[in-house]
C-alpha cells in the first residue's frame, strides 16, 4: 500500500519554503479495527463522569421547564419579558445550528480533514428539539399581524394574520426532521458497526437502523448521494430559520428597523458560533473520552482559520449595515444606531462587538495560537460569549418595544433597559444545559467521531518523504 | 445625531407660506434674471435639462370634480444636515457659519454626486457652456458668476445681496435689519408667500412665522433639517393640517 | 473530474510560449482592427471633454447613467482575478493553475479601464486632475474624506498595486524562461524584467512567500473595492432603491458572479486561439461551473433579499419604484433579460454535466452572465435616479446616446486589445503552475482502486 514516490524535477517554491519552517508530526495512520473498536468503546468511556454530568444537566433543564411554566402563569402576556428567552433561542440556534454545515461544507468540498469531526459537527443540529419547545411560548407571544386594526410591517406583507406564528412553527419542525435526517444519513455505517461490534440494546437497536447495511458499492452511492441531499435540505432550511427568526422575532418588532442585511448577519454569526461549538466540543471530547489518537491539530488548525475567517466577516457585515446608517443620517437610520447599539443595550453591544470580533480577531490572527488545542478552544469561548451577548442586545431591544408603537414609521422613544429576572437566568441556564444534554446523551449511543469517516480518513490519507521533508498526500476519490 | 447648530450672528432661512401661493412663477422669473441662470430653451426642457433654481411644483389633490390645483414653491433648502456635503470630494458644496449650503463653483469637478444625494432634486448641472443671445449679454448680473459647463449650481439664497446688506450694515456698524435683505424671489412675491430672514434673531419676521401651528419641512423623516419652513395650506372645504411632505 | 495528464516540460514550454515565440497569424491583424476602435473611442472621449457632457443621454435627475453602470461592471469583473488566485490558492484548489495568470491580468487590464470611466464622466475632468497632481496642499483644502468617491480612487488604486504586483511576482519565473530563449531585444527586455531569475531555492522561496503573503493582503482590499463602489450608492438616503444595507456583499458576490464568468469566457477563447486543449482542459471548466452554481445561488439570495427589504418597508415611492422597475415597459423587459441571463439559463444549463464539459456551451452561457449582470448594475442605478423623490415634477426617463453605447463597446475593445498585446510578449497560461500541478498531482492505490490524490505540505 506505499505510496509512489513523488515526481522529482520541477522546482516548486512550495516544497523549498517546507524545509525552514518545523513542521507537527504528521498524525499517524490508525488501522480499521483499531478505529472501529476504539470508538465503539467510547460510547461507555468515562462512564461515572458523564453520568453524572448527565444527572446535573437533566436537573438544570427540568429546573428551566418548570420555571418557564410559571412565568407562562405569571407573566404570560407581558411581550417584554420574554425577551432573554428570545435571545437564547436565538443564540442555541444560532450556535448548535451553525455546527453541522462545518460537516455539510466540508463534505460537499471533499475536504479530508472534516471527516473526524463531521459527527459531532451533525450530531449538534439535536438542539433543534431544544430550540422548539423553547419557540412555543414565544410564537404564542408575537404580536398578530394587525394590531390595532392596521397591518403591521413584516414579511409576510397580506399574509393571513397568524403567518408569522405558523411559518415560525413550519420552519422549526423542517429544522428537525432535516436534522434528523442529516444525523442519520451519516450515522448509517455506523450503525451497522455497532451491529457487528456490541452487545445488548445498542446492538439490536444498531441492527434496526443499519438497514441490512453491508457497504456494498451501491449503498455506499446511496450514502454518498443521501448525505447530499440530506446536507442541501438542512442548509436550505438553516437559511431559512435564519430569515425567519431574524426578521419575525427581531426585525418587525421594531419599527423603522429596515435592514437587507440583517439575517445575512445573522446566519454569518451562527456559522462563526458553530465553528465554535464545533472546536469546544471536540476539544472536550479529546480530553475527557481520550481521542488523541484520531483528533490531531489538523482539525483544530483548520477550524481555527475558518473561525477567523467569519470573524473578519462578522465585522465586514456589522460594518455594511453601520455605515449605511451612519452615513443615511435620515430618520430610521439615526434610531437604528440610537437604539440598537448606543441605546439602553450599549455596553453589552460593546462587550459583544469585543468578543465576538474584536478579540477573536487579535487572538486567531496568530499561527501559533489556531496551532494550539487550547488556544484554539479559547478563541472559540470568546466566540460564543460574543455571539450569546450580540443576540441579547438584539432579541432584548426588540421584544421590548410596546406593541401599541409598532405601526410608528420609526422609534421615537426608546424603552429603557431591561435586566433578566432570576425567572430568565434559570430558563437560560436550562435550555443551555438541555442542549449539552441532549447530545452528551446521543454520544453515548453514537460515537461522537464516526467510524466510517475516520476510517476513511486514514484511508486517504498517506505521510510520504519528499525530498528532506514529509509531506501528506491525500486521495480526491470521484 | 441631530448636529448642534451652534450660536452664530446670522442663521438665514425662508418661510414659505403655501397657503398665499399663487403658483404664479415671478418668483421663478426674478431668480432667474438675478442670479444669471441660462435660458431654457425648448431644447432644454426636451432633454429634461432645464434649470431653474426655484421652482414651482403644481399638483392635484382629489379626484375630479372636487380636485384642486397646489402650488409649492421649492429651491434648496439649505439642510443643516445636508446629504449633498459630505458625499462632495472636492468640497465644492459645504456648511458656511450662517446656515447657508453654499457651492463653490471653482472646486466643483461635475460628479454629479452632491445631486444624487439631495432629496429635494433641486441641485442643477450644467451639460453645455451657457449660452445668451447676443442682446442679453449686457443683461447679466455682474454680482453672480457666470457659471462654466460642467459644474453643479443650486439656490444660493442670493448670496450676493446677503454679503452686500451684511457689508452695508457692518460699515454702519449695526445689525443687519428684519427685511432689509431680499432675496430677488421674495422681493418679486406679489403675495407675499416667500419671506427671508434671520433665524437668530427672535424678533425676525421669518423667527415668529416660524412658530405658527402650519409648519412643517419638507421630506421631514430624511432628518435634513432645512432652513427653509413651510406653512401649511389653510383648505377650508378639509379639516386643517399638512397636506405635502 | 481531476484527470491526471502527464504532460512533459518540454512539451510544456513550447506550447504554452507559442505566442511569444511563434506568435499565431491572426494575432496582427486582430490586434490591427482592435487598435482602430480603441482610437476612434478615445477621439469620442477627446470630443466629450471638449463639448461637454451635454452629449450623453443624462438629464436631470438621471445624473449618473451608462457610464457609472460600465464603471461598476468593470470594476466588478475585476474581482475575477483575486478570486481565482487568491481564494483558491489559500483553499488550495488544483484546478485554478491554469487560469490564474489570465484572471490576474482581466484584474489589472478591467480595473485599468474602470479608473477611465468616472475621470470622463466628470464635468471637468481636467479638474480632477488638477486636484490631484499635485496634491492641493497650497490653499489648505484637502479632498473630503467623506466622501466615497475619495475611497473609490484610495481602495482601486490599492488594488490596482497589489494586483500589478501580485501579476509580476507570478510572472518572474516564466520571464527567466523566455529570457533563455530568445535573443536580441527581445533577451534584453526580458533579461531586465527577470530581475535576475535562476530558479534556485531561495528565490523560490521568496516568490512563493511573496505570493501568499500577497494573497492574504489583497483579500481585504479585494472586498473592500465593491464594497465601497456600492456604498457610492448606498449612502444615499435620497435616492429610493440606493440606501440598503445589503449593498456591500450583494456587489462583492455579483461582482465575482461575473468576474468568475468573465474567466470562464476568456479560458474557452484561450483554448481555441492558441490551441492549448492539453493545458485548458473540460476538467477545468467543470470546476469552475460548479464554483459558478454555488457563486449564483449565493447571489441570487442576496438578490431576493434586496427586494424583499425594499417592499418591506411599505413606503409609497419605494413601492413606486420598484413597479416600474419589475412591471413598466421597458423596464420589466429588462428586469426578466436580467433574470434569465443572470441566473436561470446560465445556471440550469450548468447542472447539467454534459454543458459543465462542453466548451462552446460553457462559453456562451459565461457571455450570458455577463449580460445579465451588467443590466443588474443597470437596473440598481438608473430607475432609482428616474424615479427618485415624491416631488412627480422631476421624474424623469433616460435614454443613453450613440456615444455612450459606443464608448461602452469600446471598452470591451480596449480591454480585450490590452490582453492581446500582453499575449504577444508574455504567457497567458503560467508555464511554473503548470508544471507545479504535475508534480502535486499523484494517486493512491486504496485495494483495487487508484484514486487520484494531490501532495499537501504537511499540514
Amino acid at each position: 500500500m506505499a505510496s509512489e514516490a513523488v515526481h522529482s524535477g520541477a522546482h516548486s517554491g512550495v516544497h523549498a519554503e517546507a524545509h525552514e519552517e518545523a513542521h507537527h508530526e504528521l498524525p499517524a495512520r490508525v488501522e480499521p479495527d483499531v478505529t472501529t473498536s476504539e470508538l465503539i468503546a467510547t460510547t461507555e468511556a468515562n462512564a461515572t463522569g458523564v453520568r453524572n454530568w448527565m444527572w446535573i444537566l437533566g436537573a438544570l433543564t427540568l429546573v428551566g421547564i418548570v420555571v418557564a411554566f410559571v412565568k407562562v402563569l405569571i407573566e404570560w402576556s407581558d411581550q417584554d419579558e420574554w425577551g432573554y428567552t428570545a435571545a437564547m433561542v436565538a443564540f442555541l440556534f444560532s450556535a448548535f445550528g451553525g455546527a453541522p454545515l462545518v460537516a455539510i461544507a466540508g463534505t460537499l468540498a471533499k475536504g479530508n480533514w472534516v471527516r473526524p469531526i463531521a459527527r459531532f459537527a451533525a450530531l449538534c443540529s439535536l438542539v433543534s428539539i431544544i430550540c422548539t419547545i423553547w419557540m412555543i411560548p414565544l410564537i404564542l407571544n408575537l404580536p398578530m399581524l394587525v394590531v390595532d386594526g392596521a397591518r403591521r410591517r413584516s414579511i409576510w406583507f397580506e399574509g393571513p394574520d397568524v403567518s408569522p406564528h405558523i411559518w415560525a412553527l413550519v420552519a422549526m419542525i423542517t429544522l428537525i426532521i432535516s436534522a434528523l435526517g442529516l444525523i442519520y444519513a451519516y450515522a448509517i455505517p455506523d450503525f451497522a458497526a455497532m451491529r457487528d461490534h456490541s452487545t445488548g440494546w445498542k446492538q439490536r437497536f444498531g441492527a434496526w437502523l443499519a438497514r441490512g447495511w453491508i457497504g456494498t458499492t451501491v449503498q455506499w452511492r446511496t450514502m454518498r448521494m443521501r448525505i447530499g441531499m440530506m446536507g442541501t435540505l438542512y442548509f436550505f432550511t438553516f437559511v431559512f430559520v435564519h430569515f425567519i427568526i431574524s426578521t419575525d422575532f427581531a426585525m418587525s418588532l421594531v419599527p423603522g428597523w429596515r435592514d437587507a442585511i440583517f439575517p445575512m448577519y445573522h446566519a454569518i454569526s451562527s456559522i462563526q458560533a458553530g465553528l465554535a461549538v464545533t472546536v469546544i466540543g471536540l476539544w472536550a471530547a479529546r480530553k475527557y473520552l481520550g481521542l488523541e489518537k484520531y483528533l490531531h491539530l489538523d482539525q483544530f488548525w483548520s477550524i481555527g482559520r475558518l473561525m477567523f475567517a467569519f470573524t473578519l466577516l462578522w465585522g465586514y457585515f456589522f460594518i455594511s449595515a453601520f455605515i449605511v446608517f451612519w452615513y443615511g443620517r435620515s430618520g430610521s437610520d439615526q434610531m437604528w444606531i440610537d437604539y440598537l447599539i448606543l441605546g439602553p443595550y450599549f455596553w453589552v453591544f460593546i462587550l459583544a462587538m469585543l468578543f465576538i470580533w474584536f478579540t477573536p480577531w487579535w487572538w486567531l490572527i496568530w499561527n501559533r495560537v489556531r496551532r494550539s488545542y487550547n488556544g484554539t478552544a479559547i478563541g472559540a469561548g470568546l466566540i460564543l460569549l460574543g455571539v450569546f451577548l450580540d443576540r441579547v442586545r438584539l432579541y432584548v431591544a426588540a421584544w421590548t418595544v410596546p406593541e401599541d408603537r409598532i405601526h410608528e414609521r420609526f422609534l421615537t422613544e426608546y424603552p429603557s433597559t431591561v435586566y433578566p429576572d432570576v425567572m430568565d437566568i434559570f430558563i437560560m441556564v436550562g435550555a443551555l444545559a438541555g442542549s449539552i444534554l441532549l447530545i452528551l446523551a446521543a454520544t453515548r449511543v453514537l460515537p461522537i467521531l464516526s467510524i466510517w469517516d475516520v476510517q476513511q480518513f486514514n484511508l486517504l490519507y498517506r505521510p510520504v518523504e519528499y525530498m528532506k521533508t514529509k509531506v501528506s498526500l491525500i486521495g480526491k476519490p470521484d | 445625531m441631530t448636529l448642534q447648530r451652534e450660536k452664530r450672528q446670522y442663521s438665514w432661512g425662508m418661510v414659505v407660506d403655501v397657503d398665499k401661493c399663487t403658483g404664479c412663477q415671478a418668483c421663478v422669473l426674478a431668480c432667474q434674471a438675478e442670479n444669471n441662470v441660462p435660458l431654457n430653451l425648448q431644447d432644454r426642457f426636451e432633454r429634461a435639462r432645464a434649470m431653474s433654481w426655484i421652482r414651482v411644483e403644481r399638483y392635484w389633490e382629489g379626484e375630479f370634480p372636487d380636485i384642486k390645483a397646489r402650488f409649492i414653491p421649492i429651491m434648496c433648502q439649505h439642510c443643516e444636515n445636508a446629504p449633498c456635503e459630505p458625499v462632495c470630494p472636492v468640497f465644492a458644496t459645504y456648511h458656511n457659519n450662517e446656515g447657508l449650503n453654499v457651492q463653490v463653483y471653482n472646486r466643483c469637478v461635475g460628479t454629479r454626486y452632491c445631486a444624487n444625494g439631495c432629496p429635494y432634486i433641486v441641485r442643477f448641472f450644467n451639460y453645455w457652456e451657457p449660452v445668451w443671445p447676443e442682446a442679453f449679454r449686457n443683461h447679466l448680473n455682474p454680482d453672480v458668476t457666470v457659471r462654466s459647463r460642467g459644474i453643479m449650481e443650486k439656490c444660493s439664497f442670493c448670496i450676493q445681496r446677503i454679503r452686500r446688506g451684511v457689508r452695508n450694515a457692518e460699515r454702519e456698524n449695526r445689525n443687519v435689519v428684519d427685511g432689509e435683505i431680499q432675496t430677488a424671489c421674495t422681493q418679486a412675491c406679489p403675495t407675499d408667500a416667500l419671506v427671508f430672514g434671520n433665524f437668530n434673531d427672535e424678533d425676525s419676521k421669518v423667527s415668529k412665522m416660524r412658530k405658527d401651528d402650519r409648519h412643517y419641512t419638507l421630506l421631514p423623516h430624511l432628518a435634513t433639517d432645512p432652513n427653509v419652513v413651510y406653512l401649511a395650506k389653510i383648505d377650508p372645504d378639509r379639516s386643517a393640517g399638512a397636506s405635502h411632505g | 473530474m481531476q484527470q491526471r495528464r502527464t504532460i512533459d516540460q518540454i512539451h510544456t514550454n513550447r506550447v504554452l510560449l507559442n505566442g511569444q515565440l511563434d506568435t499565431p497569424k491572426w494575432w496582427a491583424p486582430t490586434v490591427i482592427v482592435l487598435g482602430i476602435i480603441v482610437a476612434i473611442g478615445f477621439f469620442l472621449i477627446g470630443i466629450m471633454v471638449n463639448k461637454g457632457l451635454g452629449v450623453t443621454g443624462l438629464s436631470r435627475p438621471v445624473y449618473w447613467g451608462l457610464f457609472i453602470t460600465t464603471f461598476v461592471f468593470w470594476v466588478g469583473i475585476s474581482h475575477a482575478g483575486i478570486m481565482i488566485s487568491a481564494i483558491l490558492r489559500l483553499s488550495q484548489a488544483e484546478w485554478r493553475r491554469p487560469v490564474t495568470r489570465a484572471a490576474e491580468l482581466l484584474t489589472v487590464f478591467s480595473l485599468l479601464t474602470a479608473l477611465l470611466f468616472p475621470l470622463m464622466h466628470a464635468g471637468r475632468p481636467w479638474r480632477i486632475i488638477y486636484f490631484i497632481l499635485p496634491y492641493d496642499f497650497a490653499r489648505g483644502i484637502m479632498p473630503n474624506v467623506r466622501s466615497p468617491l475619495i475611497w473609490d480612487p484610495v481602495a482601486i488604486s490599492t488594488y490596482l498595486t497589489g494586483s500589478t504586483l501580485f501579476l509580476y511576482i507570478a510572472l518572474l519565473p516564466d520571464l527567466g524562461n523566455l529570457r533563455d530563449r530568445t535573443t536580441g531585444w527581445q533577451n534584453a527586455l526580458y533579461t531586465i524584467l527577470a530581475l535576475g531569475w535562476r530558479g534556485n531555492p531561495r528565490q523560490w522561496k521568496l516568490q512563493t512567500v511573496g505570493g501568499i503573503l500577497l494573497s492574504a493582503l489583497m483579500l481585504p482590499i479585494f472586498v473592500s473595492v465593491h464594497s465601497i463602489v456600492s456604498w457610492d450608492f448606498a449612502v444615499t438616503p435620497a435616492v429610493e432603491g440606493w440606501h440598503s444595507t445589503i449593498f456591500a456583499p450583494y456587489f462583492v458576490i455579483g461582482a465575482v458572479h461575473s468576474g468568475v464568468s468573465a474567466v470562464v469566457t476568456m479560458m474557452a477563447l484561450m483554448r481555441w486561439l492558441w490551441k492549448w486543449e492539453d493545458f485548458i482542459r473540460p476538467e477545468h471548466f467543470d470546476a469552475l461551473a460548479r464554483l459558478l452554481i454555488v457563486v449564483a445561488t449565493g447571489w441570487l439570495a442576496f438578490t431576493f433579499l434586496e427586494l424583499l427589504f425594499a417592499v418591506y418597508g411599505l413606503d409609497a415611492p419605494e413601492l413606486e419604484l420598484r413597479d416600474m422597475q419589475i412591471f413598466q415597459w421597458p423596464w420589466n423587459l429588462l428586469f426578466v433579460t436580467f433574470l434569465f441571463t443572470g441566473y436561470i439559463i446560465p445556471v440550469g444549463m450548468w447542472l447539467q454535466k454534459s454543458v459543465r464539459n462542453n466548451i462552446a456551451l460553457m462559453f456562451w452561457s459565461s457571455l450570458f452572465v455577463n449580460i445579465g449582470m451588467w443590466l443588474e448594475r443597470f437596473m440598481i442605478i438608473v430607475p432609482g435616479l428616474a424615479r427618485k423623490t415624491p416631488f412627480v415634477y422631476t421624474w424623469e426617463a433616460y435614454r443613453p446616446s450613440g456615444l455612450e453605447w459606443f464608448i461602452l463597446f469600446w471598452s470591451l475593445a480596449w480591454v480585450t486589445f490590452l490582453m492581446l498585446l500582453f499575449s504577444r510578449f508574455f504567457p497567458l497560461v503560467p508555464l511554473f503552475e503548470q508544471k507545479e500541478s504535475q508534480t502535486f498531482g499523484d494517486s493512491i492505490k486504496i485495494g483495487r482502486v487508484r484514486v487520484p490524490a494531490i501532495v499537501r505540505e504537511a499540514d
